[in-house]
C-alpha cells in the first residue's frame, strides 16, 4: 500500500510541468498581437481554428480510433452558413449588383434568395446553423455507419466519399452555393449593429480555442475519455461490460462534427470567403496529417502542429512551390519512426493525454486513504533541482546525477524513508 | 419470481436444478456457415453452482459461452436468464443484465492500469453523460480495492497491464468480470498460461466467487476440474455427451472414449 501511495505522489508533480506549458502558449497567443503586425495575428486567427479543427479530429480518431478524412466537410459546412449570413448581410452599395441578392446568385439567374437561405440572414439562427447543420449531419451518418457496426478503415473510405461527394455536388449548385469560387466579398462581422474589429475576433477566436481545449481535456480526463481509449483499443470487449459503444461513437462524432462546424463559421470573417476546397479531400488530408505528425490522443499535439506546418507553409511557400513534398516527407518519417507523433518526443510530463489518465485518477478525489493526491507538489521538483544542482558541485561535474539516496542524505542529511520503502 | 417456475415446467433437462435456476440454455443451435457448432445444448446453472464445461477441441464450450453473451447469433433455441428471454440480445444487454464474461485469450485494456481496467469493469450506469459526471467515489475506490484484494494484483494498481505476467493478465480479467458484479459468472479457461501455482490460486479465487455468485467455466485441466468441481458438463461435437460429479464423469465410458481415454493414450505416448 505505502508502495502504491508512494508512486502517486510522485506522479502528481505531474500537472505542474502541464500547467507551466499550457500557461506559456497561452501567455505568447495572448500577447501576440502586441508582437506581430496585423498580417500575421490574422494569420495566427486562422492556424488557432485549423488547431481546433485538428483537435476535434483528435477526439475521434487519437482517442476513439475513427479515422476521418470528412473533418474539412464539417468545417466548411459551418463555414457556408456563417457566409451565407455575412454575405446576406452586406449593404446594397457594397454588392456588386446592389440590392440583397448575393452577386453569385445573381449571375446564375436566380430572382429572389432561395427560402432554405434566407433564414441565414437572421443571426442567431445562422449561429445555430453554424453547429447544427456540421453535427447534424454528422449523426445522420454516424447513426448509419456505427449503428450498421462499420468499422475500421471502411468507416475512413465513407468519408473520402462523403468529402468527394459533397465537393462535387457543391461545385454543381453554382447559384445556391457560388460553385468552385464559393461565397466571396463577405461583408465584416458585427455583433449588436457594432461591427467587431479585427482584435476583437482574434481574442474571440482564442477564447473560442481555450474552451474546446479545456472541454476536451474535461472530457477525456472523465471516465468518458477512459472509455473513448477503451473503444479504441478494443471496441468488443467493452460491450461485453455492458457499454453501447455505437451511442459513444455517434457522441463524440457529433460533438466533433459541431466543435468543426464552429472552427469553420469563425474561419470565414477572417477568410473573407469560403469555397469548396475545404470541402475537398485534400483539406481533410491536411487535417489528418496536423494529427498524425502531433500526435494522435495527445490534444496539444496536433493543435501545435497544425500551427507550426501553417507557419512552414507559409514561409515555404515563398521559397518553393514544391514545400508539400516536404511535408509528405515529415508525415512518411512520422508514421514509419514516430508512432506518436512529434509529441512522442516531448517527456511524458509535458503531454496533456498522459497528465490526463493520471490526473483521472489522481486528482477526483483528495480525500480517499487509497489515493492521495498532491497536485501542486512545489517541494518534490524544487528537491529535484537542488539536488541535482549540488551534485553537480560537490562532485565537481564528474557525475551529473546523484543516486536518490545520495541526495536525500545531501539534503536532510539521512536516507529519505520514502526512497528506502521503496528499496524494500 | 413465477416466471422462474415457468421455466422449471419448461425444463425437460435431467439433472435437477439444485437451488434455482439463474441460466438456462434450450436446445441451443448455433450454425457457422453451414457447419454447426452446437446441436441443441441444454445447460442449467443453479443460484451459486460452478459448472465446469470440458470437452475436447472444437466440441463448442466457447461457442456455448459466446451463444448466452451475445456473441454468437442464436439459429434456434432460448436462452433464460432469471426466467427472462435473452435469446440474441445485444452483448451490451446482456451484460447490464448480469451476465459477466471473461474470453480465452486475456482481453483486458494493455494500454490502461490495472485500476482503469477495472474502473471501467465497475458495475453502474453505463450512459454518456453518467459517464461524463462520474466521480471516483470512495464506494467505488473501495470496490476496487476488494476485487484487487480478492485477485491479489493490490500492489500492482497503478501499472500498466501491458508490463503483467500472462496469469496475472488473466486475473486481471477475472477481476474485471468481479468488477462487474454480475449474478453469473462465466470463465473461459481462466488458467491458461499459469504455472501450477497460479493456477491453484485461481482455483481459490472461484471457489469463493462461487459464494456469492453462479459460475461457469471452460477447462482442460483435470487437476484443476477437480480442485474447483461441483457439476461437470461434458460436450462434445457441439452436443452434450453427460453431466455429474467428477467421479461420475471420470468413470463414464463414453466420456473415456471421447476425451479422457483420448488424453490418457496422448499421456502414454
Amino acid at each position: 500500500m505505502t508502495q502504491v501511495l508512494g508512486r502517486l505522489r510522485r506522479q502528481s508533480i505531474i500537472p505542474i510541468n502541464l500547467l507551466i506549458t499550457v500557461g506559456v502558449i497561452l501567455l505568447i497567443l495572448v500577447l501576440f498581437p502586441l508582437l506581430a503586425g496585423p498580417f500575421q495575428t490574422n494569420f495566427m486567427a486562422k492556424l488557432l481554428l485549423f488547431g481546433v479543427l485538428a483537435v476535434s479530429l483528435d477526439l475521434v480518431w487519437g482517442f476513439t480510433g475513427i479515422l476521418s478524412f470528412a473533418h474539412g466537410v464539417f468545417f466548411t459546412l459551418g463555414g457556408y452558413a456563417m457566409a451565407y449570413y455575412l454575405k446576406l448581410n452586406l449593404s446594397a452599395s457594397a454588392n456588386t449588383y446592389g440590392g440583397t441578392l448575393p452577386d453569385f446568385m445573381v449571375w446564375n439567374g436566380l430572382k429572389e434568395l432561395p427560402w432554405f437561405i434566407a433564414p441565414l440572414q437572421i443571426f442567431p439562427i445562422a449561429m445555430a446553423a453554424m453547429v447544427l447543420v456540421p453535427a447534424g449531419f454528422a449523426y445522420i451518418i454516424g447513426w448509419f455507419i456505427f449503428r450498421s457496426k462499420v468499422s475500421g478503415v471502411y468507416i475512413t473510405i465513407i468519408t473520402l466519399a462523403i468529402s468527394s461527394a459533397l465537393t462535387t455536388f457543391f461545385v454543381s449548385q453554382q447559384a445556391y452555393t457560388g460553385g468552385t469560387n464559393g461565397i466571396t466579398d463577405v461583408s465584416k462581422l458585427s455583433l449588436f449593429g457594432l461591427e467587431i474589429p479585427f482584435l476583437g475576433l482574434y481574442y474571440i477566436i482564442l477564447a473560442f480555442t481555450v474552451f474546446v481545449m479545456a472541454t476536451a481535456w474535461w472530457l477525456t480526463q472523465s471516465n468518458f475519455g477512459l472509455i473513448l481509449r477503451s473503444i479504441k483499443e478494443n471496441e468488443k470487449r467493452i460491450s461485453y461490460l455492458g457499454y453501447d459503444v455505437a451511442s459513444y461513437k455517434i457522441f463524440i462524432w457529433t460533438l466533433s462534427a459541431g466543435i468543426a462546424g464552429i472552427a469553420g463559421g469563425l474561419f470565414v470573417p477572417l477568410n473573407r470567403f469560403i469555397s469548396p476546397v475545404y470541402l475537398a479531400v485534400a483539406f481533410g488530408t491536411q487535417v489528418v496529417i496536423w494529427v498524425a505528425v502531433g500526435g494522435r490522443g495527445t490534444l496539444l499535439g496536433p493543435f501545435i502542429a497544425a500551427i507550426l506546418l501553417g507557419q512552414v507553409q507559409n514561409y515555404a511557400d515563398r521559397v518553393t512551390q514544391d514545400w508539400q513534398l516536404f511535408v509528405g516527407v515529415l508525415l512518411l518519417v512520422v508514421v514509419l519512426f514516430l508512432p506518436d507523433g512529434l509529441m512522442g518526443l516531448v517527456p511524458k510530463k509535458f503531454r496533456l493525454s498522459d497528465a490526463t489518465r493520471l490526473m483521472g485518477i489522481v486528482g477526483t478525489n483528495p480525500t480517499s486513504g487509497f489515493v492521495q493526491p498532491r497536485l501542486f507538489d512545489w517541494y518534490t521538483p524544487l528537491r529535484s533541482l537542488v539536488t541535482t544542482l549540488t551534485g553537480f558541485v560537490s562532485s565537481g561535474l564528474r557525475s551529473p546525477r546523484p543516486t536518490q539516496d545520495e541526495a536525500d542524505r545531501m539534503l536532510v542529511g539521512k536516507p529519505n524513508a520514502n526512497s528506502v520503502r521503496r528499496k524494500l | 419470481m413465477e416466471v422462474i417456475s415457468s421455466v422449471e415446467t419448461f425444463n425437460g433437462s435431467k439433472v435437477a436444478s439444485p437451488v434455482e435456476t439463474v441460466l438456462s440454455v434450450r436446445q441451443v443451435k448455433v450454425v457457422f456457415s453451414g457447419f454447426q457448432a452446437l446441436k441443441g445444448v441444454d445447460l442449467d446453472v443453479g443460484d451459486r453452482e460452478i459448472v465446469t464445461i470440458i470437452g475436447p477441441n472444437g466440441a463448442g464450450k466457447s461457442t456455448l459461452l459466446d451463444a448466452i453473451v451475445g456473441k454468437s447469433p442464436v439459429a434456434s433455441g432460448h436462452v433464460y436468464y432469471h426466467g427472462k428471454e435473452i435469446t440474441n440480445k445485444s452483448p451490451y444487454e446482456i451484460a447490464r443484465m448480469g451476465i459477466g464474461r471473461k474470453f480465452q485469450n486475456p482481453n483486458v485494456y494493455n494500454d490502461l492500469t490495472v485500476f482503469e481496467n477495472l474502473l471501467l469493469a465497475l458495475k453502474g450506469s453505463h450512459g454518456i453523460m453518467s459517464s461524463i459526471r462520474a466521480k471516483l467515489t470512495q464506494a467505488k475506490k473501495e470496490k476496487i480495492k476488494d476485487v484487487l484484494d480478492r485477485v491479489g494484483l493490490v500492489d500492482k494498481a497503478f501499472t500498466k497491464v501491458s508490463s503483467l505476467s500472462h496469469g496475472q493478465k488473466q486475473w486481471v480479467e477475472i477481476g474485471m468480470v468481479l468488477a462487474q458484479d454480475p449474478t453469473v459468472v462465466l470463465l473461459d479457461e481462466p488458467t491458461a498460461g499459469m504455472t501450477p501455482d497460479e493456477t491453484h490460486m485461481t482455483g481459490e479465487i472461484i471457489k469463493s466467487i462461487s459464494k456469492t455468485h453462479s459460475v461457469v467455466v471452460i477447462e482442460h485441466d483435470m487437476e484443476f476440474v477437480k480442485q474447483i468441481a461441483q457439476r461437470i458438463v461434458v460436450l462434445h461435437q457441439g452436443a452434450k455427451l453427460t453431466e455429474g460429479t467428477v467421479s461420475e464423469v471420470q468413470s463414464n465410458p463414453e466420456v473415456i472414449e471421447v476425451y479422457l481415454g483420448r488424453e490418457r493414450i496422448d499421456a502414454a505416448a
